[in-house]
């Protein structure tokens, strides 16, 4: 093995004199994505001590300052003009996240133990355990390099996990992606060098199996949209959920403490991977920005993960984070930014000897993390790293100066007061949105008998946006650590779809819950209703499979085209203030989020964007295994009844996607978006909750995409009993046409199936009957007499069951 | 009787060592998981049950359980054969599966990717074919379930039919699920105390493990009985 140079390597960047375009050509030819007003900030805090700033130095700043680190845009004073009346928003996260959930926690003091001030925020289990969440995305480096890209998106997001508190285990995962629809033509594609979605579709799919699956931890939930504004701009979100005891809830770190690193060694993969997804794609980025895409390797991750967590088990760990974006940088930043301290580069392990100093500190290197101890225990946590075969480093020491020094072989690289590194300048943005005109309704789409009916319901089930995810599920172990007690799959053939996922926690009799939700169509015409829909649909499901409906915590994950764009940052502004008036209701509490800009691709034809994209998702308990409630079934002879009220506006819904995309002529309009109230939906999930915890609910499977024809539908593939139903009895918020009854997606919806013997207590909660179990084999829908849909599910079934098996 | 004494090795890579160990303790052992650092022929005097449990050790990324078999071959010798001669027993469960085929301790043969080339998470049916320690407690048809890439059984000309006649093949899938010869799914050793197996019995432990909510054939998962049935042997 070659020696590494036994010397720093780093150069000054002389800032002094210069004009602000020379500052800013300053940052783009380092690729630092710093603005002039930011170059400029940098520039005073130089000026002000005097001296010239190192190379390393300003990768530090532009990794803490850009978009990924610091979410300035969801902290930007946004001027907002909807439908001509103005406004001015003092920061998104602040009024319309944080404050509405210190509001909630404010209501339910003993629930939330941690929420946005840590690697993911807590909820409390038992008196003894907490549960934690945390989703992320991987947007870029899986549009340039799918495998590796996804692959790394999960062991990050594992890592923030492990990093959680004194180190969370995980226990389960979830992965939601957006890709280009499977059947797009190869010269639809607009730009040179952008892969094919089911190329992207597979890498992706693989590199999440490949981590998870020899992580060992079961990925149990996860969605998949496709539409071709994701052609160019895939997206990819992992989440993990993790628990931990309460007490090892808080950390702090203290002077004196040693900084030790775990795990994988250092190399010049995963350079600026923070800045990277800071900017839009271009298909020059898939030539240059290879080296942001980090290599995975789940088994150093699976060891540095055994070792964190037994030294947190003996009380080793004082305090532990990951390196994320910004590698050593980031993890010694948030450890040393308050109470200063030292850094030795030379001591990190190398993949190769030839790092420059500001390579070795900002590397993304994966399956890296450091931790915070007292001196006294250095010598256990060799032990312990040699007992789990992980390589340890003491990268540096707390000191108390409040000043982060970086040395590299005695050369002093980097010497910032971190407290000023935390005032990024604020963004003033401007944002603008403007109503669908909906004064003419939808079109109206007759269905008057069953053979129109069938044959949209068929064509529902064979869509993308509904076909089974069984090919790709089969591909996860969402069993390992044997604690998955609602899988993905189930149902009497163990192979139908499921609400939501429910594990067993080893030590507790409580059990987690994990659900998600994404509507990227409605946002593209009704962001704010989006927000609403997205958050409700991730509590109800959550509610529909046995959870408490008063200890659900949700998170937020946005991603979106180009803030800058007026129209598309108006869209974000509306999505997150629906969010916030749902999750209010709901005292659903935001505990974690995530956002991502600059998706979108500058192609041949000009820039195409993603849809403004909110994914939310979210973690329930259950207090007891016998109320868990899966979506299939269970028999014939058993009644059916419903949570919430139909209402008309198909706005979003995928049939009027598949209507549109059927039509001869453009007419087909459908401005109108589904009414619903959140007051009453929460009121009905408590009533439902009741009945759950009385054993009365068999089984329930929530309408969504599709409607009450394909929930009926898919609560039909266990195989085990034919579903009648009634629209007559279905309670409804306005004069409801047929189209609307069978497939629209109003939320607040829950059918359920419970035995005669209970139908007093249903009726007695405020849920109306609306039909029954068979044993004919068929899902059947009538309006009074008139059949609209009877529809054979021995026939439906293989539709919806093999539609993505062809392309997978 | 004595609480027998299970000991699970774990390697870099191994992840399902935890649920075995419950699974086993809810059996009636006591165990122990040793990271292979501390392996030494010194720990098989103070177990009666060498498990190797499920995972990717070392990532499986030359042949499945290739390293593992190595160290574990480096670092006991002769002595894990002695062991079993002694009377003592070995469980393999998918990967740990895989590494006992490499360990000469079951009849010859490797585990192979599926006929798919696809990972598999799925539960399957499977038939006794034999009798086994490790089945004496369970029905001729039950199920358990299934995760695996490398899990196709394949053996030398006329091995296969030749081990499911003679019972080596103790455990059958009841379907093809990823193109094993004969449809093996487990094998055993002459003495039946070393018994290799693909499938997860420790996922099966509760009735409520199952993907039916209303799967009713046991008191508990079918998983639980492989373990009691190998504890009842050693009394």
């Amino acid at each position: 093995m070659i020696d590494a140079p036994k010397k720093a390597v780093y150069r000054h960047i002389p800032l002094t004199g210069l004009s602000p375009d020379e500052l800013l050509a300053i940052s783009q030819r380092m690729k630092l994505s710093l603005s002039k007003e930011d170059m400029l900030a940098v520039k005073a805090i130089f000026a002000e001590e005097k001296r010239e700033p190192t190379e390393v130095e300003l990768e530090v700043i532009a990794q803490t300052w850009s978009e990924h680190c610091k979410h300035r845009i969801f902290g930007a004073k946004i001027e907002h003009t909807v439908d001509g009346k103005s406004e001015v928003v003092d920061g998104l996260f602040k009024t319309y996240i944080r404050a509405v959930s210190h509001r909630i926690m404010d209501k339910k003091p003993d629930f939330v133990l941690s929420a946005f001030v840590d690697n993911a925020g807590f909820v409390k289990l038992d008196e003894n355990l907490a549960v934690c969440l945390k989703a992320e995305t991987h947007n870029h480096p899986s549009a340039i390099e799918p495998y590796a890209g996804a692959n790394t998106g999960l062991g990050g997001v594992i890592r923030d996990i492990l990093g959680a508190g004194k180190g969370a285990k995980p226990i389960a995962s979830l992965d939601v992606f957006c890709f280009g629809p499977p059947d797009t033509k190869q010269d639809a594609i607009k730009a040179k060098d952008v892969i094919h979605p089911l190329g992207i579709m597979r890498g992706v799919v693989r590199g999440v199996r490949d981590y998870g699956n020899r992580m060992g931890i079961p990925t149990i939930s996860g969605a998949i949209q496709f539409d071709d504004s994701y052609i160019y701009n895939p997206l990819v979100f992992c989440g993990t959920m993790g628990v931990i005891p309460i007490k090892d809830i808080d950390k702090s770190i203290r002077a004196g403490q040693l900084l030790i690193a775990a795990g994988g060694r250092t190399g010049k993969d995963g350079l600026k991977g923070a800045t990277f997804s800071s900017v839009s794609l271009t298909t020059a980025s898939h030539e240059e920005d290879q080296t942001a895409v980090q290599i995975g390797n789940p088994i150093e991750e699976k060891k540095v993960a055994d070792f964190i967590l037994a030294a947190r088990a003996e009380g080793f760990i004082q305090f532990v984070t990951d390196c994320g974006a910004g590698g050593f940088s980031s993890a010694a930043g948030e450890m040393l930014s308050e109470i200063g301290g030292q850094v030795w580069l030379e001591n990190a392990p190398l993949k190769a000897p030839d790092l420059e100093s500001w390579q070795i500190f900002l590397s993304e290197s994966q399956e890296r993390m450091v931790m915070s101890i007292e001196e006294k225990d250095l010598e256990r946590m060799k032990e312990l790293a040699a007992l789990y075969e992980t390589e340890l480093c003491i990268l540096g020491k707390a000191d108390g100066t409040g000043i982060l020094k970086v040395t590299h072989h005695g050369e002093m690289v980097c010497q910032l007061d971190c407290r000023k590194l935390h005032e990024a300048p604020r963004r003033h943005m401007t944002a603008e949105w403007s109503s669908v005109d909906d004064s003419e309704g939808d079109v109206f789409i007759p269905i008057e008998d069953a053979k129109t009916g069938n044959a949209i319901l068929k064509a529902l089930l064979a869509d993308f946006a509904i076909v089974s995810r069984e090919p790709i599920i089969r591909e996860y172990d969402h069993e390992v650590q044997g604690n998955t007690l609602l899988k993905p799959l189930a149902g009497a053939t163990g192979d139908a779809p499921q609400d939501g996922a429910v594990v067993r926690v080893d030590g507790s009799t409580q059990l987690a819950s994990m659900s998600v939700a994404l509507l990227p169509e409605w946002g593209k015409t009704h962001p704010h209703l989006m927000g609403r829909a997205c958050v409700d649909e991730c509590v109800r499901q959550l509610v529909a499979v046995g959870s408490d409906p008063d200890r659900i915590a949700i998170l937020d994950n946005f991603c979106m085209g180009n803030p800058d764009d007026h129209r598309e940052l108006g869209a974000l502004v509306e999505t997150v203030k629906g969010m916030a008036v749902t999750a209010e209701a709901y005292g659903a509490p935001f505990v974690s989020g995530k956002d991502s800009f600059y998706n979108y691709f500058k192609t041949d034809e000009g820039p195409v964007s993603i849809p403004c994209t909110l994914l939310v998702s979210g973690m329930g308990i259950l207090t007891n295994p016998d109320h868990i409630v899966g979506s299939s079934v269970r028999g014939p002879g058993h009644k059916l009844a419903l949570v919430g009220e139909a209402s008309s506006g198909l706005a979003g819904s995928v049939f009027a996607r598949v209507m549109k995309a059927g039509a001869e002529d453009d007419e087909l309009d459908f401005p109108q978006g589904p009414d619903f109230d959140e007051q009453m939906a929460f009121a009905d999930y408590h009533s439902y909750h009741e009945l759950v915890k009385k054993g009365v609910v068999l089984s329930a499977h929530d309408i969504g995409e599709g409607g009450l024809a394909v929930t009926l539908a898919e609560m039909g593939f266990s195989t085990k009993a034919g579903l009648k139903v009634d629209l007559a009895e279905v309670p409804t918020r306005d004069d409801t046409p047929a189209a609307e009854h069978l497939f629209g997606e109003t939320p607040g919806r829950i059918v359920f199936e419970f035995a005669e013997e209970h139908a007093e207590a249903v009726k007695a909660a405020g849920f109306s009957i609306i039909g029954e179990t068979t044993d004919d084999g068929h899902v059947t829908i009538t309006n009074g007499k008139t059949k609209l849909v009877h529809a054979n599910l021995a026939e439906l079934k293989p539709v919806w069951q093999k539609g993505l098996a062809e392309w997978y | 009787m004595p609480t027998p004494h299970a000991l699970l090795v774990k390697f870099p890579g191994t992840n399902c060592d935890n649920e075995t160990s419950r699974a086993l303790l809810e059996a009636g052992f006591s165990t122990e998981v040793l990271p292979v650092a501390l392996l030494e022929p010194g720990v098989l005097s103070r177990t009666q049950l060498l498990v190797f449990s499920g995972g990717f050790s070392y990532g499986d990324y030359v042949m499945s359980g290739r390293i593992a078999q190595l160290i574990t071959k480096h670092k006991l010798g002769d002595k894990l054969r002695s062991f079993i001669d002694a009377g003592g027993y070995a469980m393999g469960i998918c990967n740990g599966f895989q590494i006992l085929t490499q360990l000469d301790l079951l009849p010859r043969g490797s585990l192979v990717h599926n006929t798919t080339g696809r990972f598999i998470c799925k539960w399957a049916g499977l038939k006794r074919n034999a009798s086994s320690p490790y089945l004496s407690e369970l029905p001729d048809d039950f199920e358990l379930p299934i995760a695996h890439a490398e899990g196709r059984f394949v053996g030398e000309e006329g091995d296969a039919a030749a081990y499911v006649k003679d019972g080596t093949a103790a455990l059958l899938y009841s379907t093809d699920v990823n193109g094993s010869s004969e449809r093996i799914a487990g094998l055993q050793d002459k003495s039946g105390r070393v018994f290799g197996l693909m499938p997860h019995p420790e996922r099966f432990t509760l009735k409520r493990h199952h993907y039916d909510p209303d799967w009713n054939q046991a008191e508990r998962g079918w998983g639980h009985y492989m373990f009691t049935s190998v504890r009842k042997a050693m009394a």
